[in-house]
Formats: C-alpha cells, sequence, structure tokens
C-alpha cells in the first residue's frame, strides 16, 4: 500500500498559528481531564479513608494488568450539568484488559457524592453495557453507589433507557452467554442491589461491602426491625447464609486477586478474524495534526493529510480518487487491523453518497470494518442538486451505513451539521465507539445559522407588530441566541451528555481506533444484508 | 510484473522465485539461479551465484536496504509501482478553475496580469458553511478573475483563467 505524500510546511505560519491554537485548547483539555479523575474536596478523600475503603483508580489499579491501555470512556461526562459537582458522572466506565482479556469495566466512584447514580451516572452505566453487549466483552463491576439520586429520581428511574435498563442489560448479557463478575466494595442498597445478583461471580468485601434491599434506616422505618449494617447484608452473611454472595474478600488487595483469578479461568472465544498487515506507526508524526486542524472551524483542510497521520505507515490505497472527490473512500490498517475508512473532504453531493454507498457496501461484503472521519456541513442543497435526486442519494448512503454488519468506528474529527452526521455514522447510528476531537462541533446546523435563523424569526414577529428594530435591538435579540447556540454545539456538551464516548486529545485517536477494532473482533461479523436501496 | 528495485540511484526490476531446486532471480536480461545462506555474523550472508561465492552484509531500514559487497556499499530502495507508473496523473491540466458548488466569493488574493505558481491560493469561496481555499492549477500568469468579494457564483462558473501556456 502506497504512504500518502503530505503536502504540509510545518513551518508555515498557517501551521504555526493553528498548532498554537490547539495546545491551547488541548491545555484546558488535560487539564479538565485531570482534575475530573483525580481532583476531589478534601472531605470526600478524608470519607473514604475513615471507611477504610480505596479510590476507584487505585481499585482500576488492582484489577487491570499493570503496563497495559485502559480505553477510558465518557471521561468529562456530566461536566455541564449539576454546577460541574458530578465529575465523570461518578462513574468510570471502559475497556481494559485482566489476564490477557479484554473487558468492559464499570466502576462506582464513591469520592463523588458516595458513587450516587444521577441522571448521566445512568446514561454512562447503559452505554458502556451496550457496548459490553455489541462487542461480546465480559463486565467486570465495581460497586460502590450511594444508590440513585433521590431528587432527580425521574431522571433515573422510571424510562426505557434508564436505571432497569441496567438490570435488563445485565440479564440480556447472561443470556448471551457473557461472564459478569461484581466486586462489592460498598453497598448496594435497593436497584443496586440487583448489580452483583445478576452477576454470574461477586464478591464481597468484609467490612465495607454489603448487599440489600431495604438498608437499616429503612427497614427501621418500614417495619421497627433494628439490624446492623453486617447482619443484614454483609460479607459473611451473604456468603454463608443467603448465597446472594459468592466469595469473601478479607480485603480490596484479596477481592481484585479473586476477580482476576475468575477471569483467568473463562474459556476463550476465539476473535472474529480479518485482514491483517504487520503494525507499523505512521510515518507522520500524530502530533503534526495540531497544525493540520485549522483554528477556525471554517476553513476547508485535506482529510488525507489526518489520514496521513493516523494509519499504519501513513499508508492509504484509495478508492474511486477522481470520482465524488468530497468523500473519500479507501483501505488502510490501524494496529494492524484492515480497515475501510470514509471521510469528508467537502460537502456531500450526489457522486460522493453514491461512491460512499458503494464503498460499504464493498466493505461489508468483504468483511472490513468501517472507519468513519466526520468534518461534515451537510448534503449539498439547491435546485440542481435536488433534481438529481440528492435525498434519495443520501437515503442510499444511509440505508448502506445503517444495514452494515461490520463494525463501525466514528471520529467527529472537525464539523458533524444535520443529516450529514447521520451519513457519517453518528450517535444514532451504532458505532461500537465515537469519539470527538476536542475543537469538534455538533448541531443540526453551525451556531451562527441556528442563531440567524432563530433571531430572524422572532424580528419578523416583531415588524409584523408594527415595531422597527435598531441595530442594538437586532444584536440584543440575536446575540444571546448565537452565545447559547455557540455553546449548545461544542464538544464539551456533547461530550458532557454522552451524545460520543469521549474526547480525544486528536493524537490519541489511533490507539483508541486500533483498542476499539480489537474489542469489536470478540463479536462475530453477520453475513450482509440490507433493506431497499432508492435507486 | 517484476518487483521494481533502485540500487543506488539506478533503476532495475527482478523478481525472485523458486524453481524447486533453487532460488532464481529473474532479471530483464534472463534468469539466474542463486543461493542465500545466513551466517554466525549480525546481517551476515553468503551468496552463490554463477559458481562463485561472495559474503556480504545486509541491514534493513525502512526506507532502504543496505548491502555491502565486495568492498562497497550499495543502498537499494523498493520502488511502488503504482506509483512510478501511475504517470503525471492526467496530463495537462486546466487552465480554468471551476465552481465546485453555487456559492460566495469571500475574498480574492490575485488580480489579472499576476504572476502566480502552482498552488497558490488565489481566492476564498464559502458555500454550505465551509470556506475553500481555490488554489492556481499550475505556474502561471492570471488573465481574468471575474468575480470581486461578496459576489455569488453558480455551479461550474469560471473563477479564474490562466493565460494559455506558450509552447
Amino acid at each position: 500500500m502506497r504512504r500518502i505524500e503530505s503536502q504540509i510546511d510545518t513551518n508555515a505560519p498557517d501551521f504555526k498559528a493553528n498548532h498554537a491554537a490547539m495546545s491551547e485548547r488541548l491545555k484546558e483539555f488535560h487539564a479538565r481531564q485531570h482534575a475530573t479523575r483525580f481532583e476531589r474536596p478534601q472531605r470526600d478523600i478524608d470519607r473514604l479513608a475513615r471507611q477504610d475503603k480505596l479510590g476507584v483508580r487505585e481499585r482500576l489499579k488492582l484489577l487491570l494488568d499493570p503496563g497495559t491501555p485502559f480505553l477510558e470512556f465518557s471521561t468529562l461526562a456530566a461536566c455541564r450539568e449539576y454546577d460541574g459537582a458530578v465529575p465523570g458522572a461518578a462513574v468510570v466506565t471502559g475497556i481494559g484488559i485482566v489476564q490477557g482479556r479484554e473487558v468492559a469495566i464499570h466502576a462506582n466512584d464513591a469520592s463523588v457524592k458516595g458513587g450516587a447514580w444521577y441522571p448521566h451516572t445512568v446514561k454512562k452505566i447503559v452505554r458502556l453495557l451496550d457496548v459490553a453487549l455489541e462487542n461480546r466483552l465480559p463486565v467486570i463491576h465495581i460497586c460502590d453507589s450511594a444508590g440513585g439520586f433521590l431528587p432527580l429520581q425521574h431522571g433515573v428511574f422510571p424510562d426505557r433507557y434508564l436505571g432497569g435498563r441496567v438490570f435488563r442489560n445485565q440479564v440480556k448479557l447472561s443470556q448471551a452467554n457473557i461472564p459478569q463478575i461484581a466486586v462489592v466494595g460498598g453497598h448496594c442498597t435497593a436497584g443496586g442491589a440487583y448489580v452483583p445478583t445478576l452477576s454470574d461471580y461477586n464478591i464481597i468485601i468484609e467490612g465495607t461491602g454489603a448487599i440489600f434491599l431495604g438498608g437499616p434506616p429503612l427497614v427501621k422505618a418500614a417495619t421497627g426491625e433494628e439490624v446492623g449494617v453486617q447482619e443484614l447484608g454483609g460479607a459473611v452473611m451473604h456468603t454463608s447464609v443467603s448465597g446472594t454472595g459468592d466469595y469473601r474478600a478479607a480485603t480490596e488487595q484479596h477481592a481484585f486477586s479473586l476477580a482476576r483469578e475468575i477471569v483467568s479461568q473463562w474459556k476463550r472465544t476465539p476473535k472474529t478474524i480479518i485482514e491483517t498487515a504487520t503494525f507499523e506507526e505512521p510515518y507522520y508524526d500524530p502530533k503534526e495534526l495540531y497544525g493540520i486542524i485549522p483554528k477556525d472551524r471554517k476553513t476547508q483542510f485535506d482529510m488525507r493529510e489526518v489520514l496521513a497521520r493516523i494509519v499504519d505507515g501513513s499508508r492509504f490505497h484509495e478508492y474511486q480518487p477522481d470520482y465524488g472527490t468530497t468523500m473519500i473512500c479507501g483501505f488502510a490498517h490501524i494496529w494492524g487491523y484492515k480497515v475501510g475508512i470514509l471521510a469528508n473532504n467537502g460537502v456531500l453531493f450526489n457522486d460522493s453518497s453514491l461512491k460512499a454507498a458503494h464503498f460499504m457496501q464493498l466493505c461489508n461484503q468483504n468483511r472490513t470494518p468501517l472507519v468513519f472521519f466526520q468534518n461534515i456541513t451537510g448534503y449539498m442543497v439547491g435546485r440542481e442538486y435536488e433534481e438529481r435526486g440528492i435525498a434519495k442519494d443520501g437515503a442510499k448512503m444511509l440505508m448502506a451505513q445503517g444495514g452494515s454488519v461490520v463494525p463501525k468506528f466514528t471520529v467527529i474529527a472537525n464539523a458533524s451539521y444535520g443529516a450529514g452526521n447521520y451519513g457519517m455514522c453518528g450517535r444514532a447510528w451504532d458505532a461500537r465507539t465515537l469519539f470527538m476531537w476536542p475543537q469538534a462541533e455538533i448541531g443540526v446546523m453551525g451556531a451562527d445559522q441556528a442563531a440567524n435563523t432563530m433571531a430572524d424569526v422572532k424580528i419578523r414577529q416583531l415588524q409584523r407588530e408594527g415595531k422597527e428594530l435598531t441595530e442594538e435591538e437586532i444584536a440584543a435579540i440575536r446575540d444571546p441566541v448565537l452565545e447559547k447556540f455557540r455553546q449548545d454545539v461544542e464538544a464539551y456538551t456533547s461530550t458532557s451528555e454522552l451524545w460520543d464516548d469521549g474526547i480525544l486529545d486528536p493524537a490519541d485517536t489511533r490507539n483508541a481506533l486500533g483498542m476499539s477494532i480489537s474489542a469489536s473482533l470478540n463479536a462475530p461479523i453477520d453475513d450482509p444484508h440490507y433493506g431497499i436501496f432508492r435507486l | 510484473m517484476r518487483r521494481i528495485y533502485q540500487i543506488d540511484g539506478e533503476e532495475t526490476e527482478c523478481w525472485l522465485s523458486h524453481d524447486g531446486r533453487s532460488m532464481i532471480l529473474n532479471t530483464p536480461d534472463g534468469a539466474i539461479p542463486c543461493q542465500l545462506d545466513a551466517t554466525e555474523a549480525p546481517g551476515g550472508y553468503t551468496l552463490r551465484v554463477r559458481g562463485r561465492t561472495y559474503d556480504m552484509r545486509v541491514a534493513v531500514g525502512p526506507d532502504a536496504t543496505f548491502v555491502h559487497l565486495n568492498g562497497r556499499t550499495f543502498a537499494i530502495g523498493r520502488v511502488d509501482p503504482a506509483e512510478r507508473l501511475a504517470g503525471n496523473d492526467g496530463g495537462a491540466v486546466d487552465d480554468r478553475i471551476v465552481a465546485p458548488m453555487p456559492g460566495v466569493v469571500v475574498s480574492v488574493n490575485a488580480k489579472a496580469g499576476d504572476q502566480v505558481k502552482e498552488g497558490q491560493p488565489l481566492l476564498v469561496i464559502e458555500s454550505m458553511k465551509l470556506e475553500t481555499s481555490l488554489t492556481a492549477p499550475r505556474d502561471g500568469v492570471i488573465a481574468e478573475i471575474p468575480f470581486a468579494a461578496g459576489d455569488s457564483f453558480g455551479l461550474k462558473a469560471t473563477l479564474a483563467q490562466l493565460a494559455p501556456q506558450e509552447e
């Protein structure tokens, strides 16, 4: 496969200006990520110490194979909710390596509100369990939660994808013969009691771990019975009397060594075999991406320059290089895995949509996973394009994309607007993982367009009522709307709401994709089949 | 198709095959039976060809393989045939820059009579929330840029024209 010849001049003023802007953004991003992971008020740290419990990051260290990667999902979930007081939505999720096996991990962070389930906590856990189901990954739950956050119970409990879905997904995992372990390192109360009890294996840490449907205060209120935590649901009672618990651990260290031993004796199912090549680092330095991504989001850039800094050896076999040129299609390897890449190089026209649909069928036919790099402002509009059937060509692209049976992965590299987001495997389209770059934006339309549209409606309404507006009055209507929209389309909003699996430093994209592809091969790939293409 | 190698700057084609008894190096000048055996020295090999024996050392780099033989070092690079045989991608370039889609001109960075270099930005257009910089398709002189900043244009409108190239 041929190497992409980069046209980038790393000494050019544009490159340097872009590099400076991206470095600034990344400084903020890494600081926020660090704070979310490690910075807590002293009283919360003291409380954990008093309870003789380890923090969630130390627990992960005990569980995971040393020196192996941990692909953490949605680190900044809920960063724009609850006044920023629930970092990471009080839960850590991701894919890690235990005894050489890829496992999905769901770990409550008891240093945040006692590990309580907020609406975004539930969303994050359900997403992780969906990842486990889609990729057939065993799950390890590390339970330490105060239970549902009562003041927001309607956002935690009743709907289809809320609390119940956690347990429903556990049932589906079990049904699909995907094993689960729960390490109970705190209280599992009420609904929370079902996480360990629906797991095939559970381990309760003596002294700190407990499982009960109603805790001591609730029991007292309900029946008047006075009973202590240990008698009601402690490790000894559950592992020797009720059979609710499987293993009793003397310490946290003991608990995680047991968990690792359980994983080591699971049957190994062979992974799906796809085409591979010898692993090769990119020829061009991935850190050069900082200077390639324009500091002004509206500026067009060549996505091949991006691919050259992500794929193995910077090698890319481009398919139909001279047709539908705003859509780059081609084959490359990431971590040695062969993938089909679809990357936007401009607006989607009729020909670019058809090319994408055709290429996706090709990849499905030969079982090549798909990777989407989004920088899409939409499908082309206008009479000429409608007459040529842009809507039905877009539909063909959606039919091919949505009907794909191969694993799909999405990177929102810059713009993700309107139906372009759909065609390019946005969140609704079951990408196995979907990541965003820090400067990227997502919305039905750009902030400026949205604000102008909203403001124009308002202004015309006032004009109909006979009001003449001055420039200042118009600005007073438009500016606050614009400000709100600018925030709404930002990557931080997306990641706060879990519309993605996390924001990535662009230089980390290659590894995040490599790990995602590797994990996806735990699930088989179906035979290709589609719905009806509107030809 | 034989592989293309560059040995000390000179291109040569060959293909290694096996006839069941020994390795055969197929070159444009015919097939040469040969045998290569590793020695105990790091990167060391013994090459037997046409009744003679040569001692050689081989070092493999990312872009070339270096062979030390008879007191000389040869740099051998592999030439990608698809790249080598592609020609100049389509031959003559168009003198015109044609609008890839309808839009508005944001800025014009050159005027008629200007000498421009290939790849030099001539004008920036905006369409579908995206600013695209259009660059000179080759070195030359601008004949005409018919639009000014703020003007709208339709699909396939000529946005810039270079003076015809003199033979």
